[in-house]
């Protein structure tokens, strides 16, 4: 296969069929889960399921809401540069080869690049703290190691494809992309599915029994 | 089939039972291994021990049901360290489910992802039982509390003989014979249902007295030991006999006392067994004072507590039953000195002898270290008293205090309450 050939099947038939893939498994594990009993909240409420809920969601993203982030603001900042890195990795699957003008000017590509150039700093620092850190190591499994490589890898990619524009990095990148689009479902990067479950969850407990959002003074 | 065998069957089955929404999202990849919740755990920060972290904590649980449930688990379960169920395993589940765990649910509040670390513990409690595996101690208070039902006859004279010596410390109190603990009023608006010790009588028998309210005291004590369990059904029949009790007196309401446990128990999970509201409005002692206080009708003397007083946020009532305020308007009314702990609210720690722990002796030196977060926490603020509103955290707290040297009592609110009134 020549590279052009090797270039349109990686970033669109292959991407399209992973994606594919990636969205029926997705959809199965959202069914599974949805189907599972569950009792809910039925006491009358104290406060609101409803501002439970936004509240539950918003905490993700505003560090002086959990103390696990006021305590560790370092890691909070982290934890928001990695996603915004991963979630620019992301788009930049679709925006390559499905606008590729949009990823035309410099500024663009730097923009992308220096996000996810963060992002992969960041990762390389979760790495090493899961081998160093005991409560992190004791809990840890290959699953763990091998998802933050595999992230590192594809951020790196991304990086390369935008920087150095060759049809050889864009191919690995995409490669690699479909790759992972097999791999995510089955591993622990598919946490983000379970999230939205989870703080629905969580929100409509707290919110109905008047816990969250939080009321009156310094904690 | 040998006992091994039918040991991890009903261990099976039980896990199988248990895997509804909450612990099959907990359970699942949700949870990244970020640590975050490390630090947030009173058993980590008193112990340092990486096996006893929240995550370490549920991923021995989680293991097992990830080898049911996970793709990948099934088919490599090396890759995502999943297990089987084994008797072992099982034996090991008690400590890490019993003695390691207060069920607190700080975790939860602070995780990212909202792992509900509490839930999967509560699971795995559930198994144990189902294993033959629960500590004895505790299955026999929630027997008890059948026990009770069962020979009430027996159990009512020897408790009205109490009442009536109750009754006139009462009355001595409040300076008038006319002060009643009223047992078996129909009508009466509303069913007072305390603890076994006369903590739990005499302060609000007091309170419900200077405001003339219509009250009746309740046969039964409040304490729900098969929550502790994950016993739905046994909890669903101790929480029945106050329910029947309430209908054949047809009270409006019913009051737990300061019981965290028994508040949350009956206040926000009674409901989901009997598939609706219950037919009462259920409050805690903790809101009826502090009607009291706002509406006029309880009149309190702060320089009768002239000491720094603190308050401590009991889980149950607090970060799973929603009463933060409360409370706090109530000793505000009642103390010249309110010092807050850092943290407080849904921020608080646990005492360390939640969720049935305290009943357990065997474990008094986990349950006592375990403690040391909040003990630090009361000696920062310099208080000589400290407010508890869950028995279980009162006898804790007493303790701690002895064990840490912290110089200070335990009171319940009503109380403090009581130390504070006014006579009208």
């Amino acid at each position: 296969m020549e590279e052009n050939a090797l270039l349109r099947f990686a970033e669109l038939d292959l991407q399209i069929i992973a994606l594919s893939v990636f969205g029926i498994l997705y959809a199965i594990k959202a069914w599974t889960m949805a189907r599972l009993p569950l009792k809910w909240e039925n006491a009358p409420a104290k406060g609101s399921p409803a501002a439970g809920v936004l509240y539950s969601y918003a905490a993700t993203v505003a560090p002086w809401m959990m103390s696990s982030a006021t305590q560790h603001w370092t890691r909070w900042l982290e934890f928001g540069l990695y996603h915004i890195g991963a979630g620019l990795a992301i788009l930049a699957t679709f925006t390559l080869p499905f606008a590729p003008k949009m990823m035309e000017p410099a500024a663009v590509r730097y923009f992308f690049s220096f996000f996810v150039g963060l992002a992969f700093i960041v990762g390389a620092i979760r790495l090493y703290r899961r081998f160093s850190d005991p409560t992190l190591r004791v809990v840890s499994t290959p699953d763990d190691y091998f998802s933050l490589a595999a992230v590192e890898v594809f951020f790196f990619l991304m990086i390369m494809t935008l920087l150095v524009r060759s049809d050889g990095w864009r191919i690995a990148y995409f490669l690699v992309t479909a790759a992972f689009l097999f791999y995510v479902p089955f591993s622990k990067i598919s946490h983000y599915v379970y999230w939205f479950f989870a703080r629905v969850l969580m929100g409509v407990k707290y919110g109905r029994r008047g816990v969250m959002p939080q009321v009156g003074g310094q904690r | 089939m040998s006992q091994e065998t039918e040991t991890l069957k009903a261990a099976r089955e039980e896990l199988d039972r248990r895997y509804n929404k909450i612990v099959g999202v907990a359970s699942s990849n949700l949870c990244t291994h970020c640590g975050w919740c490390v630090d947030q755990c009173h058993y980590y920060l008193a112990t340092k021990d990486p096996t006893i972290t929240p995550v370490a904590k549920a991923e021995r649980v989680r293991r097992v049901y990830k080898k049911h449930h996970d793709w990948m688990s099934r088919v490599f379960p090396s890759w995502t360290g999943a297990k089987e169920l084994t008797e072992q395993e099982l034996d090991d589940w008690v400590e890490v489910a019993y003695r390691n765990c207060t069920l607190c649910d700080r975790c939860m509040a602070n995780c990212p992802l909202a792992v509900d670390t509490a839930q999967i513990l509560l699971a795995a409690r559930g198994v144990l039982l189902a294993a033959g595996k629960a500590p004895e101690m505790l299955v026999q208070l929630a027997d008890a509390a059948l026990a009770r039902e069962e020979n009430l006859d027996f159990f009512r004279e020897f408790y009205l003989e109490q009442l009536k010596e109750l009754e006139v410390e009462v009355q001595d109190r409040l300076g008038s014979d006319k002060a009643r603990i009223p047992v078996d009023v129909e009508g009466a608006k509303m069913l007072y249902v305390p603890l076994s010790g006369a903590h739990t009588i005499t302060p609000a028998s007091t309170v419900f007295n200077a405001v003339g309210e219509s009250w009746t005291i309740s046969m039964f004590e409040a304490a729900n030991y098969a929550t502790y369990l994950g016993d739905i059904p046994k909890a669903k029949r101790i929480a029945e006999r106050i329910l029947r009790e309430a209908e054949r007196l047809r009270v409006q309401e019913i009051v737990i006392t300061e019981c965290g446990h028994a508040y949350h128990t009956m206040r926000w999970e009674a409901p989901k067994w009997f598939g609706g509201p219950l037919p009462f409005r259920v409050r805690s002692i903790l809101e009826v004072l502090d009607e009291y206080v706002r509406t006029g009708r309880l009149h309190l003397n702060p320089s009768a507590n002239p000491e720094p007083v603190t308050l401590h946020d009991s889980c149950n009532l607090g970060r799973k039953g929603g009463l933060f305020e409360e409370p706090r308007r109530v000793v505000r009314a009642a103390v010249e000195d309110f010092r807050e702990m850092t943290p407080n609210r849904e921020r608080a720690f646990c005492c360390g002898a939640g969720s049935g722990l305290v009943a357990m002796p065997e474990w008094e030196d986990m349950r006592l270290k375990a403690g040391e977060p909040k003990a630090e926490q009361v000696r920062a603020t310099g208080a000589r008293t400290v407010i508890a509103s869950c028995d279980n955290c009162r006898h804790q707290l007493t303790e701690l205090s002895e064990h840490y040297e912290l110089h200070t009592q335990v009171i319940g609110l009503s109380e403090l309450v009581v130390q504070a009134l006014v006579p009208r």
